[in-house]
């Protein structure tokens, strides 16, 4: 009567067989960068949901990996599996990051993985 | 420009780490002009991003975990499934939408297990009435 409808099924009936995110391969288009390559993290709007780190925003990282297609977490935490878009794996220099860091590692580094509407070329 | 981020960002840091739950503190209700941009950024911010927030050492130990817990992620895997959610879903229920609190201040299974219920009512697969009759049946056993 008064309940939705809709194929709550869609996401696990795609990925069964395959795997996720095997199964979104092939569908975010060409990606925007290489390996190698230098970003910057935006800082966009974040409110109710999204995995990528406040503390990146803003700060300078290099490309290390194309990991795989996949929606954003943004878009997967709702079901929404129309857009996939390429992950990218990025480095960032600690020192980069935090203010404080010790010189005595400034050598140090750390790598998350990152869709790509949050990376803009540096 | 990036500066300017990232001075914002440490700002935030430092404004949220004054946002730890607790208790025995009368609430206020702010009148729209006091809750600047700076504050409404850290009320609405996911309380599962803790990186950078300052903290102390927690000690390591090394625990089995428990049969409800086992029971708890078996049931959590059987939904996603069914189609019930995928796991990004279940971790925005879980660490998110929780909200600080519960997120800081229940054992790790233990939101697992409430998000569990939660899905079931949200989705309407049980009605809230069908799920609170369940719990004080399977309570009154015990009593």
């Amino acid at each position: 009567m008064s309940k939705p409808h809709y194929d709550r099924e869609h996401h696990v009936k795609k990925a069964t067989g395959i795997g996720d995110p095997q199964c979104f391969k092939g569908e975010a288009g060409p990606a925007k960068f290489k390996v190698g390559d230098k970003v910057r993290i935006k800082d966009l709007p974040d409110i109710f949901y999204s995995r990528t780190q406040v503390y990146t925003r803003g700060a300078p990282a290099t490309v290390a990996e194309l990991v795989y297609e996949s929606p954003a977490a943004e878009d997967e935490s709702w079901d929404n599996t129309d857009n996939p878009v390429w992950f990218y794996s990025v480095v960032f220099k600690q020192k980069d990051l935090w203010p404080d860091y010790p010189d005595t590692f400034a050598n140090d580094t750390v790598e998350t993985e990152l869709p790509e509407r949050w990376l803009e070329p540096l | 420009m990036s500066s300017a981020t990232r001075q914002k960002v440490m700002r935030h840091l430092d404004i949220v780490k004054q946002l730890q739950p607790s208790l025995h503190v009368e609430t206020h209700a702010p009148a729209p002009d006091q809750v600047d941009n700076e504050h409404y950024r850290a009320y609405t911010r996911m309380s599962h991003d803790v990186g950078g927030e300052p903290d102390v050492p927690i000690t390591w130990e090394e625990k089995e975990e428990e049969v409800w817990e086992h029971n708890t992620f078996v049931t959590c895997e059987v939904l996603a499934w069914r189609g019930v959610w995928n796991a990004e879903e279940r971790r925005r229920r879980q660490n998110v939408d929780v909200g600080q609190t519960q997120y800081l201040g229940l054992p790790y299974y233990g939101r697992w297990l409430l998000t569990a219920a939660r899905i079931l009512v949200d989705k309407q697969y049980v009605t809230l009435t069908e799920l609170s009759d369940k719990i004080d049946e399977v309570k009154k056993r015990y009593e």
